[in-house]
């Protein structure tokens, strides 16, 4: 029997990633999947993509020989007219802008004029009046009438072609009038604008145009497929590993669960990083040959060697956004106990990398310090900067969505940040990978555990930490079509959103998850008694009205009257309905129903979760934090969240430190009182006054909420004395 | 070799109840030895020996092998074991030869040292017609023989076999006994479950009996059917309180 040897390490990583690899790539479904299937997708999408530019490329073409206009004239004054416009097209000099390259006129009577345009065989007809170019040539206004063609396609140039001709009449005629006047032409010509330089005309423009977008779309579209590329080496690290009851064989090997996961994950990210270089070639090659079918200099533009760099740069950026992907992937399947258990899993994975790569096409967001530290957005904005920048089509466009560009110097810095933010969010995650693959009772987690979903779970008293944050998810995903199912009005639309967001999901899974009421939501006296509960109740009004002015002043001075304009359609619909309705109704629909619904789903349920039964001051506070995220998240206007933010941490405080969720509905009440009171109490005057782009409050409005604040605590503190000794964390 | 003392292990089951798999389990195994762990389904013969396996952390009570005990020293334990699953663990798109490979590599053995014990483990547990046909290919005694090389590949003191013969005809399960017959002879520590008791009945120097995660009975089988008619057998079931198929 020999002595041992050292283990572990990067010998004992490289070894299992060997023979992940080795296993994958045997399984040749799964590496036709992975590796072969972009090589044959981008052509098929080229085609399919090919045809709608080219038919794009077509109209623009047709749009440009529509230059020519083909007029039929008819009436009397139908000749003298038709040889003015002649006349004015043959003059090249002084045309105004739109004037069309051709021109055709017919005069003819009004019936063959009808057929012709009835046939598509003219744009436009006119039936001049009599006495009309004495009318244009004199003093008065000619009224005419143009009538397009039906039949024709809708082609908004020809009325714009139709209109610059007019236009040309009419400048032709207060020349007329002018010199008849005996005034200088300048007299309606204060200024003349020349430009120089070259501007790109044509289709060709117009695909250079495009070209950043798509050039966007298709990186967003590549970071996708990257990460598809992670699923199922991912899958089968794990998960598959325990589906054929191989995994602990590797578990009883002499090395730390992190070097384990580590060696998984540099399969994964092997397999990942094939598939996108499979992706990148792809779509070099099959812009290669889609750029011969672009407009004619198009393709001398982007040659193939720009092609290739543009790949590198690609590869480079991405290999961060590969490494995520594999980790992530890594970490959502490794509770899985089936491979069909894990693909189950990486649904909502998929919808993730999407969403957070959609980000970086967000108007407004490029350039932003942050931006390179977000997975996927950062490596998508990062992709299009360097392709931007040295890719060969910077010339074209400063960025893809005409932001600044980024400079040399930030280039680098944003590189640095994307790798330093992929670096660290990868070892975070195998951490929690290696984590979640040592628990044991994930690890010989049971069928009957697994199958156990379908089924009521037996009564309990507190609802788990999963069970918070599916309400949550729940509560997201209502909120989000509460939207679309809400009516337009103010009012019934809260209603829709506390009832259809709020209320629905916590009432079905409190009832499914038989949950204890009183423990779950808190409901009980603060303080014990009634004296100390209205103690109690008093101190949270305050609270909460002070907190809203509090907040109130520091977002005013925060915003210097800079607000999105949903914000400020938010704001002017509060007060609009403020002014309108009762008092008594506004303070129960925008006070007392939201205040009972997010409490008992956010201080309630929620905190219940993430507290537990037996809290620690470290848990407490990680789960009043998590609450408040969630609540700040909730109210979905950016200028909102951290106001709500902090009421949120406040109002989970107020819960735990009582024992109730009473005086945190109160507080809450309070709060969203406070603006309905002030304004139904205001005058006009001071209404406009207090609007949403006042600099800051009155002093003495910020002196009384701080009172409000003072008084509140201290009425808090006294009630807290023989508060619930549930309330108190270890 | 093996030391248990007071072994304990609770699961959390569903609806909050804790279950108690393991109740208190005290055995040795010595140098050399092999020692039977007998019991029914569900008697906790599994969860001892990944216990034992490093597989899972005891609630309480101490486990050792070789001197390194399971919650301290787990990487110096799996370095003293070797373990075979009644699933066989082997990879099916990987041959033997890989099998043995990956772990041995896994173990941190020199690439030299690793082809000679490859070569000695082929020869000795008589591999060489199967070692570059892919496991998923192979017989459920080839791929049990491949599991036995792959635990044996570091050369440990001792072996945990759980139910090694579940997925085994009776042939197979001679020959791999004849195996762990002569690994017991090189100087090995074998600790092996099963619920088939006529396959051990003689091969195992003592057992001990486990049911509802405590033991019953333990001692040589001749302590066991002691002052009892028929073998084995007939003493587990009279010690688990049940009747004689």
């Amino acid at each position: 029997m020999s002595s041992p040897h050292p283990t572990g390490g990067w010998p004992a990583r490289l070894a299992i990633a060997r023979r992940d690899l080795l296993e994958f790539i045997r399984d040749r479904r799964a590496l036709f999947i992975t590796l072969v299937m972009p090589m044959a997708m981008y052509p098929l999408l080229a085609l399919s993509s090919t045809l709608g530019i080219r038919t794009a490329i077509f109209e623009l073409d047709r749009r440009a020989e529509s230059q020519r206009l083909d007029f039929v004239f008819s009436g009397t004054n139908a000749e003298p007219l038709a040889i003015r416009i002649g006349m004015l097209a043959e003059r090249e000099e002084g045309r105004p802008e739109g004037w069309p390259e051709t021109i055709t006129a017919r005069v003819v009577d009004p019936q063959s004029a009808q057929s012709l345009i009835d046939e598509g065989a003219a744009d436009a007809w006119i039936d001049v009046p009599s006495g009309s170019l004495s009318k244009l040539d004199g003093a008065g206004t000619l009224p005419l009438e143009v009538r397009l063609s039906t039949v024709r396609p809708p082609d908004r140039r020809v009325k714009e072609n139709v209109l610059a001709v007019m236009r040309g009449l009419a400048d032709e005629a207060r020349l007329i009038r002018l010199r008849r006047a005996g005034l200088p032409a300048s007299l309606i010509e204060p200024l003349r604008v020349n430009f120089t330089g070259d501007v790109p005309q044509g289709s060709a423009a117009a695909v250079r145009d495009i070209l950043p977008a798509v050039t966007a779309a298709v990186l967003v579209l590549l970071a996708l497929l990257t990460a598809t590329g992670a699923f199922y080496p991912a899958i089968d690290a794990i998960a598959g590993e325990k589906e054929r009851g191989t995994i602990e064989t590797l578990l009883i090997s002499p090395c730390p669960m992190f070097d384990v996961v580590t060696g998984k994950f540099l399969a994964v990210f092997a397999v990942t990083l094939a598939t996108l270089a499979a992706n990148a070639i792809s779509i070099v090659l099959t812009s290669t040959v889609l750029s011969r079918f672009l407009p004619g200099g198009f393709a001398s533009g982007l040659g193939a060697g720009d092609l290739a760099a543009c790949g590198l740069l690609t590869l480079l950026s991405y290999a961060g956004l590969a490494a995520v992907a594999s980790a992530l992937c890594l970490t959502v399947t490794a509770a899985a106990k089936s491979a069909k258990e894990a693909q189950n899993t990486l649904t909502p994975v998929v919808m993730l990398i999407a969403a957070l790569a959609g980000v970086a096409l967000v108007p407004g967001v490029e350039g932003r310090l942050w931006l390179p530290a977000v997975p996927f957005a950062g490596h998508v904005a990062v992709a299009k900067s360097m392709l931007s920048t040295f890719g060969g089509w910077g010339h074209v466009g400063p960025t893809v969505d005409g932001a600044a560009p980024q400079s040399s110097m930030e280039l680098p810095v944003a590189l640095a940040i994307s790798v330093l933010s992929s670096i660290a969010l990868t070892w975070l995650l195998l951490t929690v990978t290696a984590q979640i693959v040592a628990n044991e009772e994930i690890l010989f987690r049971g069928p009957e555990e697994a199958t156990r979903g379908f089924r009521r779970p037996p009564h309990r008293s507190m609802p788990t930490v999963w069970q918070g944050c599916g309400v949550v998810a729940m509560g997201f995903a209502a909120l989000w079509y509460a939207q679309g199912l809400a009516p337009g009005e103010f009012v019934p639309a809260l209603i829709v959103q506390q009832s259809v967001a709020v209320l629905l999901p916590l009432l079905a899974v409190a009832w499914w998850q038989r949950v204890d009421a009183r423990d779950a939501f808190a409901i009980r006296l603060p303080g014990g008694s009634w004296p100390r509960a209205g103690a109690a109740l008093a101190g949270a009004a305050l609270l909460g009205s002070g907190l809203f002015v509090i907040g109130a002043a520091v977002a005013l001075a925060a915003w210097r009257g800079e607000v999105s304009p949903e914000a400020r359609q938010f704001a002017n619909q509060i007060v609009d309905l403020i002014q309108r309705s009762p008092t008594w109704a506004t303070v129960l629909a925008l006070a007392v129903m939201p205040a009972v619904c997010e409490e008992l789903f956010f201080r309630g349920w929620v905190l219940s979760a993430f507290v537990g039964s037996r809290p620690t001051g470290r848990r407490a506070v990680v789960a009043v934090v998590a609450q408040a995220a969630a609540f700040a998240a909730f109210h979905l206007l950016p200028e909102r969240m951290p106001q709500t933010f902090v009421m949120g941490l406040v109002l989970g405080g107020l819960v735990l430190a009582t024992g109730s969720i009473l005086p945190a509905i109160v507080a809450h009440a309070a709060h969203n009182a406070t603006p309905v009171l002030l304004v139904a109490a205001a005058s006009p005057a001071e209404l406009d006054a207090l609007t949403i782009s006042t600099p800051g409050l009155p002093a003495w409005a910020v002196g009384a909420a701080l009172g409000c604040l003072v008084v509140g605590a201290a009425l808090l503190a006294l009630a807290r004395q023989r508060s619930h000794p549930e309330a108190n964390v270890t | 070799m093996i030391e248990v003392r007071d072994l304990v292990k609770e699961y959390r089951a569903g609806g909050g109840k804790t279950v108690r798999a393991v109740d208190g389990v005290s055995f040795h195994v010595a140098d050399g030895e092999m020692v039977g762990l007998l019991g029914g389904n569900g008697a906790g013969k599994t969860t001892t020996m990944r216990i034992v396996a490093t597989l899972l952390t005891p609630t309480s009570g101490m486990a050792r092998v070789a001197g390194h005990d399971v919650r301290t020293d787990p990487i110096g334990v799996r370095r003293s074991l070797g373990y075979v699953s009644a699933t066989t663990g082997v990879a099916d798109r990987l041959s033997p030869r890989e099998v043995l490979d990956s772990s041995g590599r896994l173990h941190g053995i020199e690439r030299r040292l690793l082809a000679d014990r490859i070569a000695s483990l082929t020869a000795s547990l008589d591999l060489g017609s199967f070692l570059d046909r892919p496991c998923g290919r192979l017989s459920s005694g080839q791929r049990q023989r491949v599991s036995l090389a792959r635990a044996l590949v570091h050369d440990p003191p001792a072996l945990v076999l759980d139910e090694p013969t579940s997925t085994l005809d009776v042939v197979g399960a001679r020959d791999l006994f004849a195996m762990l017959q002569s690994l017991r002879a090189e100087g090995r520590t074998i600790l092996v479950s099963t619920h088939r008791l006529h396959e051990i009945e003689y091969r195992c120097d003592r057992f001990v009996i486990i049911d509802a995660g405590r033991i019953v009975a333990a001692g040589s089988r001749a302590e066991l059917v002691a002052d009892r008619s028929g073998g084995l057998e007939e003493a587990f079931f009279a010690t688990i309180g049940g009747g004689a198929a």
